[in-house]
């Protein structure tokens, strides 16, 4: 086997030295040809030139006039804060309690744009109203808040002048009142009474306060004359609702 | 009247019988559907036109066939189809060989109730075809006006706008309806009822003996005592404060125009006279406000990819507006 590798080697060897035959090169002799074509002169348009120059797009040259009106408004801005700056500078108070104010009215000023963005997105946010109720009872037609109105005085007064259409109004409203201090019913001035009666289901008052409603309705809306003899039955299914709550 | 201590104003006995008569004739085929069988009612009651919709199989037509029905006038029935024409709905003229002039052919518009099914599967052309004869009662052909008879009722049914094979209805168009009354999927026990019926095949059997319970020329009676009715000053302002909420509310696009202020207090008055009253409440407004705006608002683009309604937002406008009281 060691003497087929050697020989093998050896092959190679003279292989790769040998070498390619050489061919004579044939030599073409040198001719130098003149370009005889005709050269147009072309001359560069000065107005051209000219005009580009004039052309803000093609000036390169900067020059640099300062600061813009915009930062120089807020070197003066921040320069209001500057109280406490001498000759050799701030004191140690002037400059924390500047950077203070730099920061509270930074902070700010985001709070108020937010506030900006978001109302006029339409997004209400209640961050400085306390969390009331939604309502609470405050409206009736004349703005009056009825937890205000002394019920018995008015309504006698009412009847006695001859105006029960009021009368019957004012008893009305203060069936609601009682219903809402008995936390039977959720008074909110966008309530129908129809919510009321349903929201009264599986309540004992639910009819009695149904029948009341309708007195109301037929008054208050339907614009029924209610004569005085009238106005004393409606009184007494009135009394009625009121006897039998708690 | 329900209250023995005020005297009866108005009679409206008859018009309580004819309501409980129609409802009573349409129970024995539609399961539920109170609210919306009361709407129709009411719709009719109060001289508008009213579209229903409702994803397929919700007994739209069927409702709506129902009624008419129910009731002793000339019935047509247009199914709108996306190649149907105006000429195909309004009639068209047609030369006349014997006398050698042009002879107007009416169409299928002609007649007291008109059933249009599918009726946003049309073209906004021909649907504009529609929109002289929804609000004016009128057809003007060559130059010729042609009155419609009273009571001319359109019930119209449509799919949603999302479903395949729809159009968007023109607003104009909208705006003549009266009501536009959604048809939602029936309860449990409903479908159970459903079922059983058509088990027992009951519902053929009587649909074929539905009868007519009311005379065309009864609605228009009917009619004239609703238009009567008593509506209060502070109703009147909290209806137009409600319509005015819709025009500035930021989450619509197009609020209630004032044809929509006068449907809801034309639809209120119904809804009273249903109840057995000869004037009307907030509750009634309240209660027509929905199906009377919901086709008349358009909700903002933000809004409606949002999610939104229209129904919630009316829903908030009326929460917001503090009832007369």
């Amino acid at each position: 086997m060691r003497y087929l590798l050697l020989i093998f080697l050896l092959l190679t060897a003279s292989i790769a030295n040998a070498k390619p035959d050489t061919i004579a090169a044939k030599k073409v002799p040198a001719v130098i040809r003149l370009d005889t074509a005709s050269v147009t002169l072309r001359h560069i348009d000065t107005a051209a030139i000219n005009n580009y120059k004039k052309q803000k797009e093609f000036i390169y040259k900067d020059d640099y006039s300062g600061p813009s009106l915009w930062t120089r408004f807020w070197r003066w801005f921040w320069s209001l804060f500057d109280w406490g700056k001498t000759k050799t500078g701030y004191s140690n108070f002037w400059k924390w309690a500047g950077v203070l104010i730099k920061y509270i009215i930074m902070i700010g000023g985001i709070a108020a744009l937010i506030l900006v963005i978001l109302k006029s997105a339409g997004i209400d946010i209640n961050i400085f109203r306390k969390g009331a109720r939604k309502a609470g009872i405050a409206y009736t037609e004349l703005d009056e808040n009825i937890h205000e109105i002394d019920f018995e005085k008015d309504i006698e007064t009412a009847a006695s002048a001859g105006n029960y259409k009021l009368a019957v109004r004012l008893l009305y409203l203060r069936a609601l009142k009682q219903l809402s201090d008995n936390n039977l019913i959720d008074w909110q001035p966008n309530k129908t009474n129809q919510a009321y009666v349903q929201e009264l289901n599986n309540n004992p008052a639910q009819g009695p306060f149904k029948n009341i409603t309708r007195q109301f309705e037929y008054v208050w809306y339907g614009d029924f004359a209610v004569t005085g003899s009238g106005y004393s039955q409606i009184t007494k299914l009135f009394a009625d609702f009121k006897g039998g709550r708690p | 009247m329900e209250n023995e201590n005020f005297e009866q104003r108005t009679d409206l006995s008859k018009l309580n019988a004819a309501v409980e008569n129609i409802k009573a004739s349409l129970a024995q085929i539609i399961v539920g559907q109170q609210h919306v069988i009361e709407l129709i009612i009411a719709g009719i009651l109060a001289d508008g036109h009213i579209l229903i919709e409702g994803v397929p199989g919700v007994a739209k037509t069927l409702t709506a066939k129902l009624v008419a029905k129910s009731i002793d006038a000339q019935y047509s029935r247009i199914q709108f189809t996306p190649d149907l024409m105006p000429s195909d709905v309004l009639g068209t003229s047609v030369f006349n060989t014997k006398t050698g002039e042009f002879e107007y052919k009416r169409g299928p518009i002609f007649g007291n109730i008109i059933l249009i099914d599918e009726i946003n599967r049309a073209p906004a052309k021909t649907q504009s075809a529609l929109f002289e004869v929804m609000e004016e009662r009128q057809i003007t052909m060559d130059g010729e006006l042609y009155k419609m008879d009273e009571p001319f009722i359109v019930l119209a049914t449509q799919n949603p706008v999302e479903q395949e094979g729809t159009y968007r209805l023109p607003e104009a168009q909208l705006d003549r309806f009266l009501f536009k009354i959604d048809i939602s999927y029936p309860s449990l026990e409903e479908e159970i009822s459903i079922i059983s019926r058509q088990h027992q095949q009951k519902t053929a059997d009587q649909l074929e003996h539905i009868n007519a319970v009311l005379q065309g020329a009864d609605i228009v009676a009917l009619r004239q005592t609703v238009r009567g009715l008593h509506v209060e000053e502070k109703i009147i302002a909290f209806t137009a404060r409600i319509i005015h909420e819709t025009r500035n509310n930021k989450s619509l696009y197009l609020g209630g125009s004032p044809r929509a202020s006068l449907a809801v207090v034309n639809a209120a008055k119904a809804v009273a006279a249903i109840a057995g009253r000869d004037f009307v409440t907030p509750d009634d407004i309240v209660k027509v406000a929905t199906p009377v705006l919901r086709h008349r608002v358009m909700l903002t683009p933000d809004k409606e990819m949002e999610g939104l309604t229209a129904d919630d937002v009316i829903a908030q406008i009326i929460q917001k507006i503090e009832i007369p009281r």
